[in-house]
């Protein structure tokens, strides 16, 4: 299912606007198999890092790149699955056209039987033809995770995945993210819940748009985070 | 970063055809194809009937030929200084990440998928080429249909002249801002580019020469005057509008996807106001499209103390923070409005008519304050001051700050050839009042809810389309009375003495209009 290049890395990484510095000299390798929990306070420059290496940004300084391939390159697109916080739809297609035209757009074959399998575990298997100003705003944050995992990749980048969703539908991410780890692919998730850093084989916390915290994803290691630690060195 | 070429064949070119397909194909079955038509064709009769009468009650003289000759030796260079203006505005768009307006899910899932990103933006590309070509194409043939019963020539010409120029112009401006965006040319490179070929073209309106491209484009607009060396002039600026759009297309695939997203969100909601009329809306996105800010540190600090009235110092405060783009696009908006003034005096009747819209569309940078006290209607209510008192006030300051533009058109009059005593006569005597009116236009339209006519869509077109057309004829009835009693021998700053006070008492009732309007909103709101 994933393909090659399951390895994300940024080094020094920096993206200003204006003066104001988003992200400051961020470095991060994630590798096969790897779940990081990215956390850190609103506005520490989590979504600005994802954004980064999935090449909807530039960055102002440093290199980010996945499997060796710079990111925004051809290769990296085909490696890198992002599934944004605002969901993102063409209005006039439904649910089932999106997966079936993203699948198509990455090369799957035949994507029938995973669009249907994917609509049916996320609860959707009913509104396959409904239009995104159909759904409501949970619904439509399981649409975009279908569109996440309806193509291959090596490198998930997801920003708050799990916000919005219902507790069966978390059970099912979660399933999707084991599922895809033990197939070699790399996530990386930003987030504030408890469950999914729990959940986490790392945990890489963001202050400022600096590096605070590369550990181990323990309770106490997180409430400290959070309580204000020094940026590691 | 992000501009490799990938594959456009196989299953990813399908699937991108099937999209395109599908969407076309569901675009086509909401709409009846035969009410389209029929709505094509009486719109062209109308229209066809509308020009012959205007241009039949018009009724032009033919240009003297001196007014020909001027126009065979000036005319390219200065069309082509306006040509090198708008492609300084394509280049600073460009390097915004425009022209095109991409949808937040083709960047999502088109642009971040492994596919060549040339390849999947071209088709739109074309079309927004090819509508502008179009559109362009019209108003220069509509434009030929009046030049050719004053100029030597025979219609065909100047309309196909026209026509063709009409079309290049958008093309050219299009074209630049694809490869600004293209080859990510930041936005001080894209200016300077942009305004070294405006000097370029100065250059060759000071010398009278034909060396800069945009001049070479302005001579296919006087084709039909021109002959030999000019003629391939003209063909050699066709030539270098169409490389120019070759390596814009060929390059369209490197636009930086943090633009493109930042304008689909913001061009789609710029669509939703302009079909909803809300000129205020309106006004605001095209600022955040091209990022224009209030500038942080203001020109000039004005002094503590409470000497002025509180709200006729916020409008300056205002004012003295535009940023650089605003003021120079006031300033040029009311000279071209001046040297259009001049063609319709020395002939052009119905050029009489635009330097209005123009100046409308200049007021409603500078009713900026009041539109604000209309966009947060609590705030204002909370005031200790009447509404209708509150728009009066807040309309002194623009007044005073349009009076200067009219000045500033006045001489872009004088600096096309326009007399210098009969420009700066009528500007005095006009830019008060005038002014007002402007002023007070550009408020009514700011401060109007879009939504209040809703279901009296036919009223809400009156309220919208009204503050336009006013200005445009109470700036244009007075100079077309004042040229006339010039012709008939009397002194045209005595004629528009008389208009200036009509156009003063226009002022006054707009202005109550507007004080009304605000006054009864907040009773209903309380």
């Amino acid at each position: 299912m994933n393909d090659p290049a399951p390895t994300l890395r940024a080094r020094e990484l920096s993206r200003e606007y204006e003066g104001f510095v988003a992200l400051d000299s961020f470095s991060l390798e994630a590798g096969a198999g790897e779940l990081i929990a990215l956390v850190g306070p609103n506005g520490a420059g989590k979504t600005t890092f994802l954004n980064l290496a999935a090449g909807l940004l530039e960055p102002t300084r440093g290199e980010v790149e996945t499997g060796g391939f710079p990111a925004g390159s051809i290769e990296a697109r085909r490696a890198v699955s992002y599934l944004p916080d605002t969901p993102v739809f063409y209005e006039d297609l439904s649910v089932a056209e999106h997966l079936d035209y993203v699948a198509g757009l990455h090369g799957v074959d035949q994507p029938g039987p995973l669009i249907d399998s994917l609509l049916g575990r996320l609860g959707l298997g009913d509104r396959g033809e409904s239009l995104p100003a159909e759904l409501s705003h949970g619904m439509r944050q399981k649409a975009s995770i279908a569109l996440a995992f309806v193509r291959p990749f090596g490198v998930l980048l997801a920003d708050e995945p799990f916000d919005g969703l219902d507790p069966p539908s978390r059970a099912v991410l979660f399933e999707l993210l084991a599922e895809h780890r033990a197939a070699g692919a790399a996530v990386v998730v930003s987030t504030h819940r408890p469950d999914v850093i729990a959940a986490a084989s790392r945990c890489v916390g963001v202050r400022d748009g600096r590096l605070a915290y590369d550990g181990a994803p323990t309770e106490d290691a997180v409430a400290e985070f959070f309580e204000g630690s020094e940026p590691v060195s | 970063m992000g501009n490799g070429r990938g594959s456009l064949e196989g299953p990813e070119a399908a699937a991108l055809k099937e999209l395109r397909r599908a969407r076309r194909q569901r675009f086509v079955e909401q709409i009846d194809v035969m009410e389209l038509l029929y709505r094509v064709y009486v719109g062209a009769i109308f229209g066809a009937i509308g020009l012959g009468v205007v241009a039949g009650l018009v009724n032009e003289a033919p240009a003297t030929p001196d007014a020909v000759e001027w126009l065979r030796a000036e005319g390219p260079a200065l069309l082509g200084l306006a040509v090198a203006v708008l492609v300084l505005a394509g280049l600073r768009s460009g390097a915004r990440g425009g022209p095109l307006a991409i949808e937040a899910a083709e960047v999502q899932y088109v642009l971040l998928a492994p596919v060549d990103r040339g390849a999947a933006l071209r088709p739109a590309a074309w079309r927004q080429l090819r509508v502008a070509a179009l559109a362009g194409g019209v108003l220069g043939a509509v434009v030929g249909n009046f030049v050719f019963r004053r100029l030597p020539g025979s219609p065909v010409e100047w309309i196909g002249g026209l026509a063709l120029f009409g079309a290049l112009v958008p093309v050219t401006v299009l074209a630049a801002a694809l490869v600004a965006s293209g080859r990510r040319m930041r936005p001080a490179v894209a200016t300077s580019v942009g305004l070294l070929l405006v000097a370029w073209t100065g250059v060759d309106v000071a010398l009278g020469s034909t060396t800069a491209p945009g001049t070479m484009l302005g001579e296919v607009a006087t084709l039909p005057l021109q002959h030999g060396t000019e003629v391939a002039l003209a063909a050699a600026g066709v030539a270098l509008v169409l490389a120019l759009l070759a390596i814009g297309l060929l390059g369209v695939g490197g636009i930086l996807l943090e633009a493109a997203r930042r304008r689909a969100s913001l061009v789609a909601e710029l669509r939703f106001s302009a079909a909803v009329q809300d000129v205020r809306a309106v006004v605001l996105l095209r600022r955040q499209l091209s990022s224009e800010r209030p500038r942080s540190r203001p020109w000039l600090r004005l002094p503590s103390g409470r000497t002025a009235h509180p709200v006729w110092r916020r409008g300056w405060q205002s004012f003295l923070r535009w940023p650089r783009a605003r003021i120079a696009r006031a300033l040029l908006i009311a000279a071209v409005a001046g040297a259009l003034t001049a063609g319709a005096w020395s002939g052009a009747t119905l050029a009489f008519f635009v330097p209005g819209l123009l100046l409308f569309v200049l007021a409603l940078d500078f009713v900026e304050p009041l539109a604000q006290e209309a966009d947060h209607p609590t705030r204002r209510q909370l005031l200790p001051v009447a509404a209708g008192s509150l728009a009066a006030r807040h309309l002194a300051a623009p007044s005073v700050a349009i009076a200067a533009m009219i000045i500033v058109a006045a001489l872009g009059a004088v600096a096309v050839g326009g007399s210098t005593e009969t420009a700066l006569g009528v500007g005095a005597l006009a830019c008060l009042p005038l002014a007002l009116v402007l002023a007070g236009c550009a408020a009514f339209s700011a401060t109007t809810d879009p939504y209040a006519y809703l279901f009296t869509p036919e009223i809400g077109y009156a309220v919208a389309w009204g503050p336009p057309l006013i200005a445009s004829f109470i700036v244009g009835m007075p100079l077309l009375g004042a040229r006339e009693a010039e012709r008939e021998g009397l002194s045209a700053i005595s004629a528009f003495a008389g208009g200036a006070f009509t156009i003063g008492i226009v002022g006054l009732a707009v202005l109550y209009v507007l004080s009304h309007r605000l006054s009864r909103r907040d009773a209903v709101a309380a």
